[in-house]
């Protein structure tokens, strides 16, 4: 009896589950849309000089990416091993580190758009994939997908997958692999990725 | 002598090669971590490779070509492919592919000029991309274990058995064996060399700027290479207009058994 309620239970929450989950696409794409407009439009292909496209990308970044998200899930297990100080402190340099590598490739996005191609419910409640490609000089276009997470109306990019290829997974598999070597750990990790962002 | 001098190095640069992220040496002594340590020696080999051997080739290739004539190599090196694209769109039943594969290669062969021009394109013909790789995907082959091979990088053994078969399909290699000419030989080993360096041009910057962020960049590399792999997994189970299973849709949530999966 008391597993039949579980199970009564469990169904119920799936199912309430799933109707939380419904992410309007039409909206989805509309925030991917402006996002990537935003990008081109007012950094790559302005005419200001760098100082400027790299403020003006920072706070692009910091405005749609959700990356106190991110981050938790990158550091995997090793998130909740981790002192608040050490979680708050990865997520600062990991930001700096990522502003930085991508300011520098501004220059291989130029002249580049995003055809849109619809989107893909996710099995991830309140999440959703927005479907990009990006037409290539040479051979097929770039498949470019948007993982989107609404919060009470609010959108956030939480995963970028280029050619299959997810961002947050890449990051996850590197840095866990790195925690697991290093003899420091944690400590060993940041310390790193500060001296990548600032170089 | 010369041979042993460089088995030596070869040996020696390995050796210097296998250590940790963060410098420190890599024990082979675990057995689990034994085909790690070959990899990440032989990762540390190509890397060293790339760098004192193809970026200064590159450099200089790039100092005497322009973008223009880049563009005509890899058009010309794409063209070669199209016979394997027709025998594993043929294989995987894809035939109207196949056919499209068919008449890109005659098109741009002939009035493409040696298919160092997509002229199929311009009239409709896009490209149908395709290996046995991916065809022994669709019979269900399994991929195999991950592996680093010397100069070529990143692999797993169905990887290296696709890459083998479609290089049977390739013109070159009917130049190599239907020719009895040494001067014929000799051609096709300088346009292979040409084709790799012409690739590694192109995509320099790309492999740099990975690099940047990165703190562990063979973690970086076959974690991306894998992940890549993954877009042909559901080929086997459901057939290829099945596109409801998304191998990057993994659970976004923070739970102890993904973690575990996923390390």
């Amino acid at each position: 009896m008391q597993k039949f309620l579980s199970f009564v239970v469990a169904v119920f929450l799936l199912a309430t589950g799933s109707a939380q989950a419904e992410v309007n696409a039409q909206q989805a794409e509309d925030f991917i849309k402006q996002v990537t407009t935003q990008g081109i439009e007012e950094i790559i292909n302005s005419d200001v000089s760098i100082e400027e496209k790299d403020a003006r990308f920072a706070d692009l970044f910091n405005k749609y990416l959700d990356l106190d998200f991110i981050g938790r899930f990158v550091l995997g297990r090793y998130w909740r091993t981790s002192t608040p100080e050490q979680q708050k402190e990865f997520i600062n340099v990991y930001r700096e580190m990522n502003i930085k590598t991508w300011s520098k490739r501004f220059d291989e996005f130029k002249g580049k758009t995003f055809v849109f191609k619809g989107t893909t419910p996710s099995n991830s409640a309140g999440q959703i994939f927005v479907n990009t490609e990006v037409p290539m000089e040479q051979g097929a276009p770039a498949k470019v997908v948007w993982r989107v997470k609404e919060t009470k109306g609010e959108f956030k990019v939480v995963d970028i997958i280029i050619e299959n290829v997810s961002l947050a997974i890449t990051a996850r598999n590197e840095y866990t692999a790195y925690i697991k070597k290093s003899p420091d750990g944690v400590d060993g990790l940041i310390a790193n990725l500060r001296q990548k962002s600032q170089q | 002598m010369k041979k042993f001098g460089l088995t030596a190095f070869l040996i020696l640069s390995l050796a210097a090669c296998a250590t940790n992220p963060d410098g420190s040496k890599l024990s082979a002594d675990d057995e689990e971590s034994k085909v790690e340590y070959y990899n990440r020696a032989m990762f540390n080999f190509n890397y060293q490779f790339n760098k004192k051997v193809m970026k200064p080739v590159a450099k200089g290739y790039k100092k005497i070509t322009n973008q223009f004539f880049r563009d005509r190599v890899s058009a010309f090196f794409d063209n070669l492919e199209e016979p394997a694209y027709f025998i594993n769109n043929l294989f995987q039943g894809e035939i109207k592919n196949s056919g499209i594969s068919v008449g890109r290669f005659l098109l741009n062969s002939t009035l493409g000029l040696a298919g160092t021009f997509d002229v199929a394109a311009g009239w409709g013909l896009e490209k149908k991309k395709n290996s046995f790789d991916q065809t022994m995907a669709k019979y269900c082959v399994p991929d195999g274990p991950f592996f680093i091979l010397p100069i070529v990088g990143p692999a797993t053994p169905r990887y290296v058995a696709g890459w083998t078969a479609d290089a049977y399909a390739s013109p070159l290699f009917w130049a190599l064996i239907d020719v009895e000419d040494d001067g014929v030989d000799a051609a096709v080993v300088g346009a292979t060399a040409l084709k790799y360096i012409n690739l590694y041009a192109e995509n320099e910057g790309l492999i740099e700027s990975l690099e940047a962020g990165s703190v562990d960049f063979y973690a970086t590399m076959k974690s991306a290479f894998l992940q890549n792999r993954q877009k042909f997994v559901s080929l086997c189970a459901q057939g290829a207009d099945d596109e409801e299973t998304l191998s990057y849709d993994f659970d976004f949530g923070y739970d102890d058994a993904f973690d575990e999966e996923m390390e």
